[in-house]
């Protein structure tokens, strides 16, 4: 009885671990888990960053303000997005389009969403109904790391550096592995401009500079 | 070293024996039982199981969502606190706080240090007040003979009745708390008018009604004079626990901190007569221990002798001789609860010349107004059926009057009872109507707690049911349909005129008043003239046991029993948690067979009650001590608190109460009497388990270990201000040779952090301790957990008595991570889970941890919490209350004192943003920041001007354990003593 249940238990975990080398092979995307590298979901609404950030290039910080003075960049309130799709209603395309065609443009389909969160129509009617757009967050750090926006901004590191060239995304993807590892390549680097900013490397190699 | 070292000891049963002392830090047999047998293979397999199960649980990491304001408000930033300033009244004395808003919710209260009474300090009660907030248990929509109600229907009905009411000519008796809000005077006198049979009576749980009604006797008002325990050179107190729980503590200890400044050439003395052992006892510089009967005939000898006329009692003249010695410049309160006797103090006092200088009548305090004579006459009335409506609000009339039960029955005769109570307690179940009424923190409030200052309350979140206050719902009733803030704001705009005497608008006034939640505005003074008043203090009888009934400063009159924070906040003397006892004197104990942890059965004429016994080193003879604000009803909830597990024993019992009422052997003559009264003890033969946290985690030697040359650790170090002026290391026990194994190669090149706790300031009120709790997300485990040596907090205030019989000292020590740069507990742990950082904090990386626990036995000094369990809450509700800056730990990991490093973090982050070097002062650890005393400091030893270097330099600061050259970075200062050098009990070193 007693070596029965081992025999079982020792096959059970050689399929485990053969079922764990052939996913490593099969798929190169494979990560151990808590690795969200190259993860890219979908979002509720198709905001391109390439548009926004790429050509019209806003300022990452006029929609995400919140990085220079908290912990969360944070995803703008749509009275953000309204500050200019008040008056934009189409996107970049189909505005080109129309004036070439001669006609009145189509308005946009995923505009009109953040119109319907507010309660409103494109036509200006009014729904009433209001509601939030949930967004998948992308980059995400286990909950026993305290990462805050507001050291790295204000030391002048690049946005890019961590998020990747953002502008040039349609859908936003995690570029780095957001490990420790990866976190401490910078922390350990000694040379400018990081150190100045930050006035010692030693302490941002600290356990309790991201572990409290 | 020399000189020979005072013996402490944590209990009475520790006492210092000789050589056969028994250790008490080794497990009870109760709290380890031998587990199941669970052998070596089975685990294996277990492990082996979960092991594939975590295999193949390996899917996806949950989505997780991010979701925006719509439309963000301006001044809220998701993830960045807004402070609020407001007034926290939850010790109805009031602490004026500012409230830290984390994405809308009050995670914390601090100090206001621009408030001109409390000074920053923060007490016990109204820091763990924030949780009741997040209780789902409380009362969020009005209810109709306990069914659901709205709004509308409440009104009408109440409307229609108190009409009837009025019309049939019987009275409407509106008994409250102390109302001291201006706005709300306004209402309730409005009230008055509109229904005009409307009675209003103040009735505190805590009765301070003789020093008013002694004050009207003398003064022609009634009134409760502001102490000035700063400007007094000599306090003498008798039976007033002014540091924990008399009046107002938090104001009291920081007034009383600031003329016991060793930097000054004189610090005042404070001599305490009374018979239990209170915390502002702990901290007097001699202590008289005296029964409530042998007090009376103190004041009674006191005062003949102030007068010059002749006493017998050789200790009483040497104080009157001090006294007059230091007339206008001292202080005699008292805290007994009898006009008579408060007769006597007032005119010690204006024979002193104290009033006017060091007790302020001009402008007295108004924190408590309550009256016992009208609660007399309320009951005279409601005997005589001769009240129609009873509408209660504030106060619990059922459990603290000592014939609550009896008033309960009295008020069944009342046609319309209503109640304003948020929580469901003794009162508010008799009451057909509950109309609740809000949190502090979600409410429009003004407080006049001393005449002239205003202190303001706003809303921080919004309200969480369909509560309103009493203000709201009295206007309702008239018909008046202004908001919350309406009410209040339109009554300072009506008065402004009259009682703000300044050049601003009044939308500027407005505007300060909140945002710097208080504002000083003119008052009508008056003069008053003294009366003497002739009166006779009868003899009371000696004979037999007397009973004491005290407020304790963490659970006070029980208003916030539900609270689990205060509830497992161990007593500061007793170091007791989830229960109170009736503490004996070890003499009288024993005569009687009486141990610790025997109930026994007290006896007061036809009322008694089941209470587990103490021994109290330092408690008068033939005296026996109770809490109240225990047995209250809604603490049947703790019954299921803590972690679940197979050998779990409740908290309670299932539909029992934390702790026995004592409110049924209190007397009302003409006052209500909470000490003094006669009582008889029968030992039933049972036993309870208490859970005491001091019978664990020593810092003593264990006996087996202890090296010849130090028997005794001198952990707690103290002097008398005598020798201290003659020598400012006297007490300390610095010196000890160590040899050092370790290379030197911690050099802090940028802060060096490092905290100095000053051992003469600290009072042992615990406020830090709550503090810790609710900054750092750390859980409440539960009585039995505690009895298991398992409780997890981080900060735990040690407390030591010294001296035998009733002439017994109390040195409290708060002890948490010393933050060692020699740290005992980094080299064994296997996982580098815990390392030094580069700024001397001893770190602890929860996610590293493992817990082989091997860093808690090897720390000297016994502050690392290991995690059993996951200690969810009991109300989900309740996890509003998290820090979102601090990680809550799961089961199986070591965690302990950060230094609250995600504070320092904070500093940096702002300092850097704002290009500025970090200052002196930045940065207050939760501790610090709440301390009543001012015992706490927190800063960069590297910077030489700061506080902490400033401190730490001092004569009279010392290392624990310094002899194990672990190099703490938290160093303690010698406790002094204002006390005749000659009459000294023990050897000291000096």
């Amino acid at each position: 009885m007693e070596k029965g249940i081992n025999k079982q238990f020792s096959y059970m975990m050689a399929l485990v671990l053969i079922i764990g080398v052939v996913m490593s092979f099969r798929n190169s995307t494979f990560h151990i888990p808590g690795n969200q590298q190259d993860y890219e979901p979908i979002q509720p609404i198709e905001f391109s960053h390439q548009i926004h950030a790429g050509e019209m290039e806003i300022n990452c910080q006029y929609c995400h303000f919140g990085a220079e003075d908290s912990r969360h960049a944070g995803i703008p309130p749509v009275s953000v997005c309204m500050n200019c799709h008040e008056f934009v209603n189409n996107t970049f395309n189909e505005t080109r389009l129309a004036d070439q065609e001669k006609r009145t443009p189509i308005p946009s389909k995923e505009i009109a969403k953040i119109y319907a969160s507010l309660g409103r129509n494109m036509d200006g009617t009014k729904t009433g109904k209001t509601k939030s757009t949930e967004w998948v967050k992308v980059h995400n750090v286990p909950d026993f790391v305290y990462f805050s926006h507001k050291p790295h901004v204000n030391a002048g590191v690049d946005c890019a550096k961590c998020h990747g060239d953002v502008a040039t995304m349609t859908r936003v993807k995690q570029v780095n592995d957001l490990s420790m590892g990866w976190c401490l390549d910078c922390h350990r680097q000694d040379h400018e401009p990081i150190q100045q900013a930050a006035g010692r490397t030693a302490q941002l190699q600290d356990c309790a500079a991201c572990h409290y | 070293m020399s000189g020979t070292i005072q013996k402490y000891y944590t209990s009475y049963e520790n006492k210092p024996c000789g050589t056969d002392c028994s250790h008490t830090d080794l497990p009870s047999p109760e709290a380890v039982k031998e587990t199941s047998g669970f052998t070596r293979r089975s685990f294996l397999k277990t492990t082996g199981f979960s092991f594939a199960a975590f295999m193949t649980a390996c899917s996806k990491t949950p989505v997780r969502k991010a979701i925006p304001f719509l439309i963000q408000p301006e001044e809220i930033l998701p993830g960045k606190a807004t402070w609020y300033a407001s007034t926290s009244l939850a010790c109805e004395s009031g602490c004026a706080v500012h409230v830290k808003n984390r994405d809308g919710r009050p995670i914390k209260l601090e100090g206001n240090p621009d408030h001109p009474m409390t000074q920053g300090g923060l007490c016990t009660q109204c820091q763990a007040s924030l949780i009741e907030l997040y209780d789902s248990k409380r009362i969020f929509h009005p209810e109709v003979d306990g069914m659901k109600a709205d709004w509308t229907t409440v009104d009408d009905h109440v409307i229609k009745k108190l009409r009837k009411v009025r019309d049939d000519g019987k009275s409407i008796v509106l008994l409250t708390g102390t109302v001291n809000s201006p706005s709300l005077e306004f209402t309730i006198s409005k009230f008055k008018k509109k229904y005009k049979t409307v009675t209003h009576i103040q009735m505190d749980d805590y009765s301070y009604s003789a020093i008013l009604d002694a004050h009207e006797q003398n003064y022609g008002k009634r009134i409760l004079p502001k102490y000035r325990f700063d400007k007094a050179d000599l306090v003498v107190s008798i039976d007033a626990d002014f540091l924990g729980s008399w009046i107002s503590p938090t104001q009291f200890t920081k007034d009383f901190r600031q003329n016991r400044n060793l930097d000054g050439k004189h610090i005042s003395k404070l001599i305490q007569v009374e018979s239990r052992m209170s915390i502002t006892g702990a901290k007097a510089d001699e202590r008289i221990a005296k029964s409530p009967s042998e007090m009376i005939q103190f004041v009674v000898a006191l005062d003949k002798a102030i007068r010059g006329k002749s006493v017998k009692d050789k200790q009483v003249n040497t104080i009157a001789q001090s006294l007059l010695h230091h007339k206008g410049k001292s202080l005699v309160v008292s805290g007994i609860n009898n006009t008579d006797l408060q007769i006597l103090i007032n005119r010690i006092n204006q024979h002193l010349g104290n009033v006017g200088r060091t007790l302020d009548i001009k402008k007295p305090s108004r924190q408590f107004a309550g009256s016992d004579t009208s609660i007399n006459s309320l009951i005279n009335e409601l005997e005589s059926g001769m009240v129609g409506a009873l509408l209660i609000s504030d106060t619990n009339p059922v459990y603290a009057l000592p014939n609550g039960s009896r008033f309960a029955e009295l008020m069944k005769k009342v046609k319309l009872t209503i109640s304003f109570s948020d929580k469901r307690n003794e009162t508010s179940d008799q009451c057909g109507i509950v109309a609740p009424t809000l949190h502090d923190m979600e409410s429009w409030h003004d407080a006049e707690l001393s005449t002239g200052l205003i202190s303001m309350m706003q809303p921080v979140i919004h309200p969480f049911g369909d509560n309103r206050s009493l203000r709201k719902s009295l206007s309702t009733w008239m018909g008046n349909q202004q908001d919350e803030r309406d009410l209040v704001r339109n009554y300072w705009k009506k008065v402004f005129k009259t009682r703000v005497k300044s050049g601003k608008t009044f939308a500027r006034f407005w505007n300060e008043l909140v945002h710097d939640g208080f504002a000083r505005v003119s008052t009508a003074t008056s003069n008053f003239s003294y009366k003497d008043v002739l009166v006779t203090v009868s003899k009371p009888s000696s004979k037999g046991m007397e009973l004491v009934v005290f407020a304790s400063s963490q659970m006070g009159t029980g208003k916030h029993a539900e609270n689990p924070w205060l509830q497992e906040l161990p007593d500061p003397i007793t170091k007791l948690a989830w229960d109170n006892v009736a503490s004996f004197s070890p003499e009288t104990a024993e005569s009687l067979g009486i141990k610790t942890g025997d109930v026994v059965v007290i006896q007061s004429g036809e009322n008694s009650i089941e209470i587990p016994a103490l021994l109290q080193p330092g408690q008068r003879k033939n005296t026996i001590a109770v809490a109240m604000g225990y047995g209250r009803k809604g603490t049947e909830r703790f019954h299921e608190i803590g972690a679940d597990w197979l050998e779990k024993v409740p908290t309670v019992p299932k539909g029992k109460t934390v702790g026995a009422s004592v409110m049924p052997l209190i007397t009302f003559d003409k006052n209500i009497s909470f000490s003094g009264m006669h009582v008889t003890v029968k030992n039933t033969g049972k036993t309870w388990d208490l859970a005491f946290t001091q019978t664990f985690h020593s810092l003593e030697n264990p006996k087996n270990t202890a090296p010849a040359i130090m028997p005794i650790r001198p952990f707690v170090q103290e002097t008398t201000f005598d020798e201290y002026k003659k020598d400012p290391s006297a007490g300390s026990h610095h010196g000890h040779p160590v040899t050092t194994l370790w290379s030197d190669d911690h050099t802090y090149k940028g802060h060096h952090w490092g905290m100095a706790l000053d051992l003469s300031a600290c009072t042992g009120c615990s406020s830090c301790i709550i503090g810790c709790q609710v900054e750092n997300n750390v859980p409440v485990v539960g009585k039995d957990e505690v009895f298991r040596k398992r409780d997890m907090a981080w900060l735990r205030l040690d407390r030591y008595y010294s001296g035998t019989g009733e002439d017994v000292d109390v040195s409290f020590q708060a002890m948490m991570c010393q933050h060692c740069d020699n740290a005992p507990c980094e080299p064994v742990c296997p996982v580098l889970a815990t390392v030094h950082s580069s700024e001397g904090l001893n770190q602890q990386v929860y996610n590293r941890c493992i817990g082989t626990r091997f860093c808690a036995n090897n720390c000297p000094y016994k502050v690392r919490r290991f995690n059993w369990f996951d200690y969810d809450r009991q109300d989900v509700m309740e996890n509003m209350v998290l820090n979102p800056d601090v990680t809550v730990r799961s089961r199986g990991v070591m965690e302990k004192c950060s230094m609250c490093v995600q504070r320092i973090q904070e500093a940096k982050f702002e300092a850097k943003r704002q290009g500025v070097p970090l200052k002196d002062g930045d940065i207050k650890m939760a501790c610090e920041q709440s301390c009543p005393a001012d015992a706490i400091v927190f800063g960069d030893l590297n910077d030489p001007d700061s506080k902490i270097s400033k401190l730490t330099n001092s004569e009279r600061h010392y290392h624990i354990l310094e002899e194990l050259n672990v190099a703490p970075t938290v160093g303690y200062l010698t406790n002094v003593r204002n006390r005749d050098t000659s009459k000294e009990k023990g050897p000291h070193h000096g």
